[in-house]
């Protein structure tokens, strides 16, 4: 086994895997993954260029959702949720997709590292194993106090810590999440006797949010979010949604109601809906509306059952959540919206924060010997306040296994990269009585990681008194657990789910609220883990980093959300750079003017502002191109909110994620990169609602008027345009003369009969959260570039700062996610507004604009009513994306895919990735949305090679496969068997500009919105 | 064929001259001027020039070929574009009539060259540099027996120069 | 200059078919005074030297584009049409005041075009070549620009005729081949005057080529005179359909403010009046530089300068109209688009527009100003200025304030865009500055047909 550290030289290598065919395992130097059966097709067929599956589990936050990953040749190209997997049902949202650019990341170490004298020196694993048993040998005295944070993970790994830990003597590992609720934790393990119960959207009448935002990656969020579409989309019958918190995230701008309250007011809130104390006292206590207020707590009383779900980020997140559950026990909610039973258990087990800061503590006496980080990135997260550095320092050795270098990592003495989660091992148990199979779906992409389990079990074998306590591998150590041993592992190995249960651990939490001064300030402060980047994260994933903040749109950039009376009020515009100042710290970031915040708070999301660190020096000189602080792609990019926490943490044992801060305006400007034009429709129908009571009653025109002229929507089931009528009626009709044998395709009687089919789209924007899953997958699937990072802008003069190219629109998202407000167009503060998504892509025009301006047939109308781009003729007059009303054609302004330029948009060995049925686009040509025609093709080849018709629904595209909500569906509307020729019949279908007469192939299905009973706000 | 020159410094003497040439029966006359004058085409009452027929023929094949490309270029590979028609002829005027225009006026600059005997190679006889500055000339074709008459005539009206050229 | 001119001219108006050049005596005279303009000067080899440093400024940043790829450019999308086409449009329109100049007013026997046809059709074929740069270099991949151009292929691969692009293709290179023939049949007989002249050998001998032997016969000028007014007759409408063809390119398009019938009147009047400014801007100073007053004299001025207002009045009818038409329309696009260009985002540069090509021409209105070759020259170089930003208020605006308001942008460009700009006035004064060395600014021939020749008996001859 070569100890290679280029990649490139494994790429060789993988070739001769794949000769070697199932020999492949034992080449390797891990897990035999040619061994493995496959989830679709047995592994005698694997053959080169056709993809096979591996189920798994995906570990990009606790909830541990089922993934299938796609491998070809042996790599894997893409991950898509596993339909089986009682969470996720086959949906994955952005973060978990982005895993495989943790999988390939360009910064991930290439074998161990040893620091010495202040230098990283590359190490062979013989060296830096013998290291590490030697230091535990020096300090095994002291072995008691050592310190293991790991970032949690529900299954046995933790189990298997904890054993190892012992055998050395060593107490119980710390199972670190920053991201967790942990007040809400807590108070549901009082209220219903669990971590974290199912939350029955469907069954409920109404639904209130307590700023729990479900879909901004808090908790289980995959399983809520596809729960709450499912019970939006009941139309009328649906559920009305109120939202309470301070700001509107994501979770907020979905809610029908938005009451507003300052951070901590919702305790009153909560209270005065458990009929404790008048509506008047509630509102002062809380800054929100006394009337909203009496009406909600009638709304609530007459909804039966409901849903309330509390957050518990604030100071007394606790009490709030506890309130919380006595409400829904009040109302008799629990087992009936609220269900303990369907309790999902990857939150069982993660240690309060409490514990966290316990342990520095404990670094700091300097009494720890050794300490241990698997995960976490305390140096980051942890406030300033913590100290944590100055902790970690006075461990005599430190040793990380993280993949990638971190702020945490560049302190300790020893490095052993694990392997990333699609690389090794493991389990969890998502809901009870389900067990999940985490494999490996491919070789390690460096041969110089290796699994912290066996680096574990090979320390332990040169320590006479824990060598009897281990197997030869975790792999053997984990079957051993599995209930039914190896012959469950291999039925699992297909379906990546199994029945059966494993013994938990269990962690005992001391938990003791620090008492948090009265912090002084001007403004309430609000911080919340972004939901693309999590805590932090996801920071090193330029998927991630160009993937615009769900709410407001803002990419490759730190942001202060704060409302326009107090922007005018502080003469702050869009961009001003301002300080948020707080007793902990201070930050600088530009200003983001944004409606759906009180005017007496800002907001920060954590995620952003990691340290840009110098590069080490080694002493062999030897370079892997390694970008220290927290990879290339956060350098620079933002600033970290979380150093304005105080660092106390609230009676649930979380971080007090809000208290007081002052802003000042620092008269630096900055341009804020973001995909956002207008945030208004301008009355131009583009994203349209509809009331529910409305539903079914006949409609009258669109507000916007319908300009004469206008296309009638008759045409709208089976969406046979003009010019599928032309292509298959004039030029297709087999008795049309002079025609001769030139009529090729569009004949329907053609041998492919593609003039039969007309693909389609619709999407239910009453469905769509706007969670942006979509974006992300298109971006996996057609190998889009990220234009974003700091060096791929000009090279001559030009800007050299992270999200140039955005600040210039051009940025490559096929589809991209639109966020439009209706309502509170005069200033001055008002909860009363809406906010309207809308997924737009290539809307394969029947009558496509774009087509007839092109001088050189690159784009034209293929039969089955795709508009189809050929790169390779493009010229790039981009006269086709003028013409364009959708705007969704994109430019490759630079060379993003040519491996020598400054403008790489996939360094090695990011390029690993790339989609082999995707070509990758050259500089200067035009590119859009191709209906993911490389899967329609598939679909076609396969059935025409098994010799049947095309089965309907056989196939979607990313976007569909991957969306949370199932809001996006795809088929052929010529063929009622497939399920989009039903919802294109909806009532509420239309089409965008349908005055323009483009007869898109996309069908939007308006909005439903629910009124609170008695306001009768009317359609928009 | 041999001849004699007059050079005139004056328009109407030349024109004058050219008239009693005419009438003394020397059809085999040249005439240069620096710029082409309407005294000059009344005395010599030449036929009016063919070129107007080329520039016709140009102008149509040109029309027509603007069209046949456009048309059956369209028509060779079928591929819808925007829901329009395969051959559209309305957009197709363009380039009937840029083609018309293009090979018109080329084919009238070649009828312009053909019927006006240029390029030539070398300044035959009977030119004088003086034709394309100030002064005027006539070139007589005529057989030595009759030269000494012309060369009277041409001095008789006020030549400035007779010589002859062979 | 208007004090040295001689009496005749102070009584203006006077019918511009029967122009009379009282200080201009004889044949003789037209030869020695037009040929001694052509001795190189000082001066002008500095002008020579300036426009080749702007044109290897132009190319080098060209070449940085094509190798960096378009992102060097200022182009914002939406706005994926910027500075190129611009100028694109904005030489186009320069070269028409040459062909309508010659070809136009020779049809409707317009004395005055006599003195200015040389230059304004020099002018018209450097500018057509200027602009057909353009298209090229603003193209994502350059090098396949032949794509575009109907070339018998193996695969048969032929361009898509119903595209405006295409339109382009043919009528500017059909543009291009027509006017510089024009340009250079009617330069024959001048050519062959100077090899008659000529006395240095090389010289007389390239002369002698270039003027394929012209005799200056009777046949010759038979042939001539009609050949001449046929292609004469083919420019005029080839003049308007080409600008005609380019408005196309925005016309055809659905973007609001492009999608509109009245563009191609409304180009074909803003190329002439773009043309005329850019004449006044080059007949001005070779007019004074070499002593031609009394060639081009102040009634040729007065009467080009009234052309220039009757297409500034046209131009500005336009713009009202389209104004006019958006409120009209009631379409809300057009409403928001035209808003957002006068008030809104675009109003300096649409302003600017406004004031160059509709206010200040208004000046002509006064005999005084017409007459006055400095403020002509003053208010030519604003009606260039105001040209090209016609030119950018309709491309930019437009594209920046689309259908789709999650997609409105905006633009600036780069030190990029302005080097090519740049360049291309390099090229164009290039050639231009190296033409009126070479040959005659003013055609001697044509003079000749002015000015009265010799006669023995007084007072008979003429025309």
């Amino acid at each position: 086994m070569s100890e290679t550290t280029t990649p490139r030289v494994r790429r060789r290598e993988f070739l001769k895997v794949l000769g070697a065919g199932t020999a492949a395992g034992a080449a390797a130097c891990s897990e035999p993954t040619g061994k493995l059966i496959p989830y679709l097709v047995s592994p005698d067929q694997t053959v080169p260029g056709v993809s096979t599956y591996f189920a798994s589990v995906c570990r990009e936050c606790s909830a541990t959702c089922g993934i299938i990953a796609e491998t070809r040749d042996g790599r894997v190209i893409k991950l898509e949720g596993n339909p089986e997997h009682p969470l996720n049902h086959g949906a994955l949202c952005a973060r978990g997709q982005s895993a495989v650019q943790g999988l390939y990341n360009p910064d991930r170490f290439r074998s161990p590292m040893i620091k010495t004298g202040g230098a990283w020196k590359m190490a062979t694993w013989d060296e830096a194993i013998a290291l590490l048993s030697q230091k535990l040998g020096e300090h095994k005295a002291r072995a008691g106090s050592a310190v293991f944070l790991n970032q949690h993970e529900s299954g046995s790994f933790p189990t298997f810590i904890d054993s190892w830990l012992s055998s050395f003597g060593m107490r119980p590992h710390v199972s670190v999440d920053f991201e967790a609720d942990h007040a809400v934790i807590e108070a549901n393990k009082r209220s219903y006797g669990v971590a974290w119960p199912g939350l029955a959207f469907g069954q409920a009448q109404l639904i209130v949010s307590v700023g729990a935002d479900f879909l901004d990656g808090w908790g289980s969020s995959v399983q809520h979010q596809l729960d709450f579409a499912d019970a939006r989309a009941k139309g009328a019958s649906a559920p009305r949604f109120v939202y309470i918190g301070p700001r509107r995230s994501l979770t907020g701008l979905n809610a029908d109601q938005w009451v507003s309250c300052t951070p901590g007011g919702e305790l009153a809130i909560v209270n005065f809906l458990l009929g404790r104390g008048d509506a008047r006292a509630a509102a002062t206590a809380s800054g929100a509306n006394a009337d909203a207020l009496t009406a909600l707590a009638r709304e609530l009383a007459a909804a039966k059952p409901s849903l309330v779900i509390a957050g518990g980020r604030g100071e007394n997140g606790l009490e709030v959540a506890l309130a919380v559950g006595a409400l829904n026990k009040a109302a008799g909610n629990v087992g009936v919206t609220v269900r303990p039973a369907d309790a999902a258990l990857g939150f069982e087990g993660i240690s309060k924060q409490g514990d966290v800061m316990a342990a520095v503590e404990r670094m700091r006496s300097g009494s720890v010997a050794v300490a241990f980080v698997r995960g976490p990135n305390p140096a980051y997260s942890l406030s300033p306040s913590a100290k944590f550095a100055e902790a970690f320092g006075n461990v005599a050795f430190k040793v990380s296994f993280s993949l990638y270098p971190d702020e945490t990592t560049e302190m300790c003495d020893l490095i052993l990269p694990d392997l990333h989660s699609l690389e090794q091992w493991g389990d969890s148990e998502p809901v009870k009585g389900t067990l999940g199979l985490q494999q490996p779906a491919m070789d390690p992409v460096f041969t110089g990681s290796r699994a912290t389990a066996d680096v574990l079990i090979a320390v332990a074998k040169k320590d006479a008194a824990a060598a009897s306590k281990f197997p030869a591998d975790f792999r053997t150590w984990l079957i051993a657990r599995l209930p039914a041993g190896t012959a469950q592992r291999s039925a699992m190995l297909a379906k990546g789910i199994g029945a059966g249960s494993i013994t938990r651990r269990e962690v005992s939490s001391t938990t003791t609220p620090s008492s948090v001064a009265a912090a002084a300030g001007e403004y309430f402060l609000v911080t919340y883990p972004s939901p693309t980047l999590g805590d932090g994260r996801g920071a090193n994933k330029p998927w991630l980093q160009e993937l615009p903040d769900p709410v407001t749109k803002i990419l490759w950039s730190s942001w202060v959300e704060i409302h326009p009376e107090t922007a005018a009020k502080l003469g702050v515009e869009r961009g001003d750079i301002l300080e948020v100042k707080t007793a902990a710290g201070s930050v600088r970031a530009p200003a983001l003017v944004y409606l759906g915040i009180r005017p007496d708070t800002v907001a920060m999301a954590i995620g952003q502002g990691h340290a840009t660190a110098a590069q080490p020096t080694f002493f062999d000189g030897k370079d892997t191109g390694v970008q220290w602080g927290y990879g290339r792609y956060s350098r620079s990019v933002g600033a970290n909110a979380g150093a304005l926490l105080s660092g106390a943490v609230n009676g649930g044992g979380g971080w007090v994620a809000s208290g007081k801060c002052d802003v000042v305006k620092t008269g630096e400007r900055q341009t804020v990169p973001t995909t956002e034009g207008s945030a208004r429709q301008h009355g131009r129908g583009i994203a349209q609602a509809i009331e529910a009571s409305e539903l079914g009653k006949p409609q009258e025109a669109e507000s916007h008027g319908h300009i004469p002229g206008a296309a009638s929507t008759a045409f709208l089931p089976g969406l046979r345009s003009p010019v599928a009528a032309d292509a298959q009626g004039d030029l297709g009709a087999p008795t049309a003369a002079d025609k001769g044998n030139q009529v090729g395709m569009y004949d329907p009687n053609h041998p492919l009969g593609m003039a039969k089919r007309r693909w389609a789209m619709t999407i239910d924007l009453a469905r769509c959260t706007g969670c942006s899953a979509c974006v992300t997958a298109c971006y996996a699937e057609n190998n889009i570039p990220t234009v974003g990072a700091p060096w791929q802008n000009g090279v001559v003069y030009a800007e050299k700062r992270p999200g140039f190219n955005i600040t210039r629109g051009r940025e490559m998202n096929w589809l991209r996610l639109e966020r439009y407000y209706e309502g509170a167009e005069k200033g001055g503060f008002t909860e009363d507004f809406e906010a309207r998504f809308i997924p737009m892509m290539c809307q394969h025009c029947g009558n496509a604009p774009c087509e007839p301006v092109c001088p050189v047939y690159a784009t034209y109308h293929a039969p089955d009513g795709l508009n189809v781009q050929v790169y390779n003729r493009c010229v790039g007059t981009r006269y086709c994306s003028n013409n364009c009303p959708y705007k969704v054609r994109y430019f490759n302004w630079f060379g993003y895919g040519e491996p020598d330029r400054i403008q790489y948009a996939f360094p090695e060995p990011l390029n690993w990735q790339l989609n082999p049925d995707v070509t990758v686009r050259g500089k200067g040509v035009m590119e859009k949305c191709s209906f993911c025609v490389q899967r329609i093709r598939e679909a076609e080849n396969r059935a025409v090679l098994d010799q049947r018709e095309m089965a309907a629904d056989e196939f979607t595209t990313a976007c569909a496969a991957a969306c949370p909500s199932r809001a996006i569906v795809f088929g052929d509307a010529a063929d009622d068997s497939w399920s989009v020729t039903k919802y294109v019949a909806n009532e509420r279908a239309y089409h965008v500009f349908e005055e323009l007469n483009t007869y898109t192939a996309v069908v939007y299905l308006k909005k439903i919105n629910h009124a609170a009973a008695g306001a009768g706000a009317g359609e928009r | 064929m041999s001849g004699l020159i007059g050079v005139f410094a004056e328009l109407d003497s030349t024109v004058n001259a050219i008239g009693e040439l005419r009438r003394s029966r020397f059809n085999e006359i040249t005439v240069y001027s620096p710029t082409p004058r309407h005294e000059l085409e009344h005395a010599i009452e030449a036929p009016p020039s063919r070129v107007r027929v080329f520039t016709l023929i140009g102008g149509v094949c040109g029309a027509t070929f603007g069209y046949w490309i456009a048309i059956w270029s369209s028509r060779y590979w079928p591929i819808v574009v925007g829901g329009k028609a395969i051959a559209t002829w309305v957009p197709y005027t363009i380039f009937g009539f840029e083609v018309m225009v293009l090979v018109g006026s080329l084919s009238t600059v070649f009828a312009l060259f053909a019927l006006s005997r240029v390029p030539r190679l070398t300044m035959t006889v009977g030119y004088d540099e003086r034709f394309s500055q100030g002064h005027f000339g006539i070139f007589v074709a005529t057989a030595p027996d009759r030269a000494k008459e012309a060369a009277e005539l041409l001095k008789k009206h006020g030549a400035v120069e007779v010589r002859h050229e062979a | 200059m208007a004090t040295a001119a001689p009496p005749m001219e102070q009584r203006p108006n006077i019918p511009s078919a029967t122009v009379r050049l009282p200080a201009v005596k004889d044949y003789e005279q037209v030869d020695r005074e037009i040929m001694g303009t052509l001795k190189p000067t000082l001066g002008w080899f500095a002008a020579l030297a300036t426009a080749i440093l702007c044109l290897l400024i132009g190319v080098s940043a060209w070449f940085y584009q094509v190798y960096a790829g378009m992102g060097v450019a200022g182009y914002n999308p939406p706005v994926m049409w910027g500075v190129y086409i611009i100028s694109f449009v904005f030489w186009v329109g320069i070269g028409h005041a040459g062909t309508l100049i010659s070809a136009i007013l020779y049809l409707f026997r317009a004395g005055f075009r006599t003195s200015i046809y040389r230059c304004a059709e020099a002018m018209t074929v450097f500018a057509v070549m200027t602009a057909g740069l353009f298209p090229i270099l603003h193209l994502g991949r350059p090098w396949k620009f032949f794509w575009l151009i109907p070339y018998p292929n193996w695969r048969l691969l032929w361009p898509q005729f119903k595209s405006p692009l295409v339109w382009d293709v043919f009528a500017i290179l059909t543009y291009l081949t027509v006017s510089s023939t024009f340009l250079y049949i009617g330069l024959i007989p001048d050519i062959a005057t100077l090899r008659d002249k000529e006395t240095n050998p090389v010289r007389k001998a390239i002369y002698a080529a270039m003027s394929l032997g012209w005799r200056n016969s009777d046949r010759e000028w038979r042939h001539f005179t009609r050949a001449y007014l046929f292609l004469a007759a083919f420019s005029t409408p080839l003049v308007l359909s080409v600008h005609s063809v380019v408005s196309f390119d925005f016309a055809m398009a659905l973007t609001p403010g492009w999608h509109a019938t009245i563009f191609p009147p409304y180009f074909v009047a803003g190329a002439i009046f773009s043309g005329l400014g850019m004449v006044f801007t080059i007949i001005i100073p070779i007019r004074k530089f070499f002593k031609l007053q009394h060639y081009v004299t102040l009634n040729d001025l007065d009467a080009a300068a009234k052309m220039c207002l009757f297409t500034s009045l046209v131009v500005g009818l336009a713009y009202l109209t389209e104004f006019q038409i958006a409120w009209m329309s009631g379409n809300k696009y057009e409403q928001d688009y035209f808003w957002n260009r006068v008030f809104g985002q675009w109003a300096w540069a649409a302003w600017i527009m406004l004031i160059c090509n509709m206010v200040l021409p208004l000046s002509l209105f006064s005999q005084k100003l017409r007459r006055n070759p400095s403020w002509l020259f003053i208010l030519s170089l604003f009606i260039n200025l105001g040209m090209w930003f016609e030119r950018f208020v309709i491309v930019v605006p437009a594209l920046s304030h689309e259908f789709e308001p999650w997609q409105w942008g905006t633009y600036a460009p780069t030190w990029v865009d302005y080097a090519i700009l740049l360049g291309s006035f390099g090229w164009f004064f290039m050639w231009f500055l190296l033409f009126i060395k070479q040959l005659p600014v003013i055609a001697i021939t044509e003079m000749k047909e002015i000015v009265p020749p010799k006669l023995r008996k007084v007072g008979g001859g003429g025309h």
